[in-house]
């Protein structure tokens, strides 16, 4: 596939302040790549020097095989959505939508045609006249949408456009923005912080921390094969555990002595953190062969997936399965042991 | 002790009747045909006229002064809506440091007496430029100055009210140019702004005495001040009707600043 959108190794600060250290990604032709990360970690940054309104010290931005950091913003051709709802208050939806094709001199009839298209294709249409105070967020963000597309950008940058929104009212317009994006076939790059969101509509997610790339793979691979312990901890739920290596492979629970094989990197002597998702813990009867065993503290029922907090004893401390045993009582009180599938956990001196 | 409401009564009455008072002697003076040594209680609704109006619009002086004052409120209010529109827009979203530098300079003409910006203006460009003193509307420029405590402030409100880095942003990224983007999408968004400054400019200029006085040119206060002497129930006459105007002028104003934030 062509690339359509490349940051190459694109460095800028603010101040003092690095907020993009030598940051490189490409987003392909038709492709949904997010950035995802803590606030401050640059990846607004690195939106907003894609669209040309901050400069990079240095590294450069590609769209197809040419750089566009020569032209000013309204020279890239990119389809923008903000945070904030930023349709202009004074216009109805149909002139917000005809506004970037009035700029490029579009004629009545053209504009007329291309409204009526865009309003029906985020299901709007009859709204025509409507002006953005009078529209509920979700409408607002999803005319925005429409006013993006209209000029045909060649890239689409959204930028937390779901943040302001209700949780029903965003899964709703994320799922819209995901069938309108695939429909188009447009490369796209969505920031945001919230991994829930980035795993269901990418087809890869970029981790960021501190203006760096941590990680960039398909949700799937970001989850179940985390680069780095922070990648584990800020992608998904993980149970953070604090353990003692007791040789090459083998750790033992802190306060525990009874040790248990693990994935062989890692520090190899010493205190240690064990990160591991909550469905690589299971609940299992005491007269299994547990690893720990402990008491269930809480446990939150969830509909499809119901999680389950278990304190171990002796090391004291919590741990969250999403797989318990079904013949095993799970209730608070109830003594249980637990068996951990290491296979895919990280084992990190960072705390 | 007064209740708080009471209080707030007392005062508006207070007030309103410092206020009222020499409105009300004024408009006696000027539109009754009672010699004013016999002006009282008794004669309150005798001989009322609205010559003294006609009088003064009569005079060639006064319509020359008239016009002369109109056409530089209007250069005034267009060049102040032209200048801090832009400037003002671009130092918010570039740099906090030149939108302090403008506001510290805005209110500069409080402190700096009208007198020492003629002669320092007079100065600089009798030599250089004398065609800017000699046409009145030179003045344009001293007028802009001189409003500036009042038309910055209500366009520093305006711009502070809206998302104007989201919109400008968005503008951008659609294609239009900063000159589009400041006047179809920024302007439009605090036009209640730039109308009340556009009103304040007006009336700062038809009140303005000091630099049409020094540059010698003859604007309505300078008429009506001279008027005075020549006919001055008709100077005072007109004078209430300049009030009335700038009056009502503020409150359109404060009906349009209403609506926009709706």
């Amino acid at each position: 596939m062509n690339r359509s959108l490349a940051f190459l190794s694109v460095t800028k600060s603010f101040g003092k302040t690095l907020a993009l250290d030598h940051f490189s990604v490409e987003v392909a032709e038709g492709e949904l790549v997010s950035l995802l990360g803590p606030s401050g970690c640059g990846k607004s940054t690195a939106l907003r020097v894609a669209a040309g309104f901050e400069n990079p010290d240095s590294g450069d931005v590609m769209v197809g095989e040419s750089s566009v950091l020569g032209s000013p913003a309204n020279e890239r051709g990119m389809g923008l959505v903000f945070q904030n709802y930023s349709l202009f208050p004074h216009l109805n939806v149909r002139e917000n939508l005809e506004f970037g094709l009035r700029v490029r001199r579009s004629s009545a009839a053209v504009r007329r045609a291309r409204v009526t298209e865009l309003l029906e294709l985020v299901r709007l249409s009859g709204l025509d006249d409507r002006l953005p105070h009078q529209l509920s967020g979700g409408q607002q963000q999803r005319v925005a949408l429409a006013r993006a597309l209209a000029v045909e950008p060649r890239v689409l940058l959204l930028d937390e456009p779901l943040s302001a929104l209700d949780a029903t009212v965003r899964v709703e317009v994320r799922d819209e923005i995901r069938r309108i994006q695939r429909g188009s076939g447009i490369a796209t790059l969505f920031v945001t912080h919230d991994q829930d969101e980035a795993l269901a509509i990418s087809d890869r997610v970029c981790v960021m921390r501190s203006g760096r790339v941590e990680q960039v793979g398909t949700p799937r691979a970001v989850y179940r094969y985390p680069a780095t312990p922070f990648v584990a901890r800020f992608v998904g739920r993980v149970n953070d555990l604090a353990v003692v290596v007791r040789g090459v492979g083998i750790v033992a629970l802190r306060g525990s002595t009874s040790g248990f094989p693990v994935p062989q990197s890692g520090p190899s002597s010493g205190d240690a953190r064990l990160l591991l998702r909550p469905e690589d813990v299971r609940v299992v009867g005491l007269s299994d062969d547990a690893l720990a065993r402990g008491r269930v503290e809480a446990v939150h029922f969830g509909g499809a997936t119901t999680s389950v907090d278990v304190l171990l004893t002796p090391s004291n401390q919590t741990v969250r399965s999403t797989d318990a045993t079904r013949n095993v009582r799970c209730e608070v009180g109830e003594e249980v042991g637990v068996v951990f599938d290491t296979e895919r956990a990280l084992l990190t001196r960072e705390p | 002790m007064m209740s708080g409401r009471k209080l707030w009564w007392s005062v508006l009455v207070v007030v309103t009747v410092f206020y009222a008072i020499p409105m009300v002697a004024m408009t006696r003076f000027a539109f009754q045909r009672v010699p004013v040594i016999k002006l009282s209680w008794s004669n309150v609704f005798d001989k009322w006229t609205v010559a003294p109006i006609g009088e003064t619009f009569a005079d060639p002086n006064f319509r020359s002064s008239a016009l002369l004052s109109i056409g530089l409120s209007v250069a005034t209010a267009v060049l102040t809506v032209l200048l801090l529109v832009p400037t003002m827009a671009l130092a918010h979203l570039r740099s906090p440091r030149v939108r302090r530098w403008i506001e510290v300079s805005a209110v500069l003409p409080f402190v700096v007496p009208a007198i020492a910006l003629v002669v320092g203006f007079a100065g600089a460009f009798r030599g250089t430029a004398p065609l800017f003193i000699r046409n009145p509307y030179g003045m344009v420029p001293l007028l802009v100055i001189t409003a500036l405590p009042f038309t910055h402030r209500t366009i520093e409100n305006g711009l502070s009210s809206i998302d104007l880095r989201t919109l400008v942003d968005a503008s951008r990224s659609l294609g239009a140019g900063w000159n589009r983007t400041i006047w179809t999408v920024v302007a439009p968004n605090i036009r209640g702004s730039i109308a009340t400054a556009t009103f304040l400019a007006i009336t700062v200029v038809l009140g303005e005495f000091t630099i049409a006085s020094l540059l010698l040119k003859n604007t309505l206060p300078l008429y009506l001040a001279y008027a005075q002497g020549q006919n001055p129930q008709g100077a005072f006459a007109v004078g209430l009707v300049l009030t009335a105007i700038s009056a009502s002028l503020i409150g359109i104003t404060n009906g349009i600043g209403r609506r926009s934030r709706r």
